[in-house]
């Protein structure tokens, strides 16, 4: 359907910034082991699982824009590390598995790891030494928030997009 | 045969990285778009994040109530302890600050008891894992400016590092970025302190020799040496522990801050810069 297709990317740009919103007025604030949940990487990896490397590269430069705009720290690093991540588990999803059963929760989990290192060392190469030590307890932290809301966040992600479709790279595989 | 993505894939997620980088090389030279952009985004989602903030308060404090029980009973404790300590150690200071007021206006140097001040409502904490800084309900209208300190009672708690119309972001002393001139209480030893992170003691490379002996416990405020962006005495925190530093030719320390950054709900922002 043309029309619904035309709302698409409205429909996108609306999950993106009630994630935001969510994120900063009520996630934020509710700490596990010290550290808060990240629902951008949550709708990151959803999109990626739905939708592959394509989509989850592009949901996860948007949404870390947005992320990066209400922040204090370097600017375009939220964008930078969910982009590279929401390639990689669009990539890996469409390589290795179909998103269903637990290997979302798995790779959502999975992410959140890739996502803490990846940011903490770029963080270091740009002068901002974000502390290792921290990485275990953020890891684990958005590790729970992630695999307790992928699924969700995959549903939401169908009705911004419809049905699966295959992505341009499960195209070349089949 | 290896498997590889199709060409359109990699070309849109190379365009995606060359344009994060960009914004990442533009956001370190502290480009003025940034802030701007930073500045705008404050303005439009302060209201809705402060709305949303008071629907779902009762959900957080439910939250809190269940995962800090045990913590604030603790903190509790302690701050009774605490509390006797200081009401002994006011009455010791006192005259002490007294004597240093009249001294400091009679010779014109600035300190910080002396600072005009507005206090805040602390609007939001750390939105990420990596972000050190907390929102307050305050800005420009108030007389507010990006650097000014920030205090509480108990002493160092940032600066303002964005401020807008109705409201001010402040950087907290545990940033990796944030770093003070800092001054020990007991011998006048000066230093840098600076933040490494959210519950780790703050880190002070200092000028003092590598035989010298730091008593733990003893106190660090600001030092407000020349162009200091901090007036002088504001308490920053006590010493944890001491270490050599590299080379060995100076002392490294590790103090505890004397703010609890995670338990903010109202700061005061001293209306001062160094400029004066």
């Amino acid at each position: 359907m043309p029309g619904a297709r035309r709302l698409t990317p409205l429909r996108g740009a609306l999950v993106l910034l009630v994630a935001l919103v969510a994120q900063i007025a009520i996630v934020a604030d509710l700490r596990v082991v010290g550290a808060v949940g990240d629902l951008m990487l949550v709708v990151t990896v959803a999109a990626a699982l739905t939708g592959g490397p394509d989509r989850g590269a592009t949901y996860g430069f948007f949404a870390g824009l947005i992320f990066d705009m209400v922040l204090d720290s370097p600017f375009g690093l939220s964008a930078l590390t969910y982009a590279v991540v929401g390639y990689a588990v669009g990539l890996v999803c469409v390589v290795l598995f179909r998103p269903t059963g637990w290997w979302p929760l798995a790779a959502a989990a999975v992410a959140a790891l890739v996502a803490t290192v990846f940011y903490t060392g770029i963080g270091h190469l740009i002068g901002t030494p974000y502390p290792w030590g921290d990485v275990p307890a953020i890891t684990v932290a958005v590790a729970v928030w992630n695999a307790a809301l992928v699924l969700p966040a995959m549903a939401v992600m169908r009705w911004v997009h419809g049905p699966a479709e295959p992505d341009r790279f499960e195209v070349v595989l089949r | 045969m290896a498997i590889s993505p199709p060409t359109g894939s990699r070309t849109r997620f190379a365009v995606l990285v060359l344009a994060s980088v960009t914004l990442l090389t533009i956001g370190l030279r502290d480009a003025p778009v940034v802030r701007e952009v930073r500045e705008g985004a404050s303005v439009v989602i302060g209201p809705i994040e402060g709305a949303v903030d008071t629907v779902t308060s009762p959900v957080r404090n439910a939250w809190h109530g269940m995962t800090d029980y045990e913590d604030l009973q603790r903190a509790n404790e302690d701050l009774r302890v605490q509390l006797a300590e200081a009401d002994a150690q006011g009455v010791r200071t006192s005259d002490a600050e007294r004597q240093l007021a009249e001294l400091s206006a009679s010779l014109d140097l600035p300190w910080a008891g002396n600072v005009e001040t507005t206090t805040a409502r602390v609007v939001s904490g750390p939105r990420s894992n990596f972000s050190h800084a907390i929102e307050i309900d305050k800005g420009k209208d108030d007389g507010i400016a990006v650097g000014m300190p920030v205090v509480t009672g108990a002493g160092l708690v940032g600066r303002v590092s964005q401020a807008t119309g109705g409201n001010s972001t402040v950087e907290l002393l545990t940033d990796p970025d944030f770093r003070v001139g800092v001054r020990l209480s007991t011998t006048g030893d000066l230093g840098t302190a600076h933040g490494r992170g959210r519950g780790d003691p703050l880190s002070v490379d200092s000028a003092i020799s590598p035989t010298a002996k730091v008593p733990k416990g003893t106190g660090v405020v600001t030092s407000g040496v020349d162009r200091s962006a901090y007036p002088p005495g504001i308490p920053v925190g006590t010493v944890a522990s001491s270490r050599q530093g590299s080379g060995g030719l100076a002392l490294d320390l590790d103090i505890d801050p004397v703010v609890d950054v995670d338990q903010l709900s109202y700061v005061t922002v001293m209306l001062w810069t160094d400029e004066g």
